[in-house]
């Protein structure tokens, strides 16, 4: 049913009438998802945290895609497009389901341990345990997890797909000031959640 | 260019990506030969964007490509498209309401059909009487049809016609 939920609240009447693509076109499809699938799949995991709801969503943002082809120009931008869809379809999720919202962004990282995922690792284990890559993945993701959408957005959009500012603000279509601010934020806080593994790192450095 | 430390630190995130002006660029970075706190926080900033940059590619499963590449059915498409949960809200909505209609003018047709026959059996007078009497003691659960004493242009209401017919007599 949520599932679902994701992909009605877009749906348009103007998309019922069923499209026969001409093979040009169909490649050109193709030519999009083997560019863009694995980033757009990649930033909706990020986002959501799950494989299931990321699946949907990058899912559905490749059916509009795919409803849209021909009113796509060949040689228009189409990356700040895509992604925009994605953060479009992941803040109705939200809005659906406010429950993955875990929004609190001064709260301790313990009240949000209730609201996740029974995989990820405990915070407090031992330094050795903490050094596992794997851990250290879910503790990411879960730190993630704990940054409002606007500031999630940006952080994933900057340091795990390294795109510039210039190239969010115009995803995201707000100024570059507010990328600026935006990133700053959620890099601190993300700082914040992870001190162990930053402090980890860290020795050695500022002796 | 000289900036104090709140600016500075405030632009430290812009710095590590490369985000500033040269001048500005210049100016944090000699604010930050000579601030430890500021290199402690530069630092901290660094290694967190590292953490992040480290996370693995989230490889998609066979579903997802086959879903993408296979272009999406029709039949889906439409039925998301126009039997959507606010026209089956509808649709629902119109369907309880002419329940309800129906049932407002069953209720009284087939209540008043009965009547009809008991009067037509009894005789509208005692019809009425029967039904004065039960309004007397319980006056909430009165069941009389008022169709029966109306509807008919020839059976006035039993009391009435009386009084009429003691009068005019």
């Amino acid at each position: 049913m949520d599932r679902l939920a994701v992909m009605t609240p877009m749906a348009r009447p103007s998309t019922v009438r069923a499209v026969q693509y001409t093979p040009e076109e169909l490649a050109r499809y193709e030519l999009i998802v083997q560019r863009y699938a694995r980033h757009v799949y990649n930033i909706a995991y990020r986002l959501v945290g799950n494989a299931s709801d990321a699946r949907d969503l990058s899912q559905e943002a490749f059916l509009r895609v795919y409803r849209a082809l021909r009113r796509v120009q060949p040689d228009a931008p189409l990356e700040s497009w895509l992604y925009r869809i994605v953060n479009n379809l992941y803040i109705d999720l939200l809005r659906k389901r406010p429950k993955v919202r875990i929004e609190s962004l001064d709260a301790p990282v313990e009240t949000a341990r209730g609201e996740l995922p029974r995989e990820f690792p405990d915070i407090d284990s031992s330094p050795e345990a903490m050094l596992e890559r794997e851990q250290l993945d879910a503790a990411i993701q879960r730190a993630l997890g704990t940054l409002s959408a606007e500031l999630r957005l940006v952080v994933i959009l900057s340091d795990i797909e390294g795109f510039s500012y210039e190239e969010i603000a115009s995803i995201l279509r707000v100024p570059l000031g507010t990328v600026k601010s935006r990133l700053h934020r959620a890099r601190q806080i993300l700082q914040q959640r992870l001190r162990p593994y930053v402090d980890a790192r860290r020795q050695g450095w500022d002796e | 260019m000289r900036i104090n430390h709140h600016r500075s630190s405030q632009l430290l995130s812009a710095y590590l990506d490369g985000e500033l002006l040269p001048a500005e660029a210049a100016a944090v970075q000699d604010h930050l030969l000579e601030c430890a706190p500021c290199r402690a926080a530069y630092e901290g900033l660094r290694i967190t964007k590292g953490l992040l940059g480290e996370l693995p590619v989230a490889e998609p499963p066979a579903e997802f490509w086959e879903a993408v590449r296979r272009p999406p059915p029709t039949r889906a498409v439409a039925r998301i498209s126009w039997w959507t949960p606010a026209l089956q809200r509808g649709v629902l909505g119109g369907l309880a309401a002419a329940l309800i209609v129906l049932a407002l003018a069953l209720v009284p047709m087939i209540k008043g059909t009965v009547d009809r026959l008991h009067a037509a059996e009894i005789g509208v007078d005692l019809y009425v009487r029967e039904h004065a009497l039960q309004m007397s003691t319980e006056p909430l659960a009165d069941r009389a049809y008022l169709g029966v004493i109306t509807g008919d242009s020839d059976l006035v209401l039993a009391g009435e016609s009386a009084h009429r017919q003691a009068g005019g007599r």
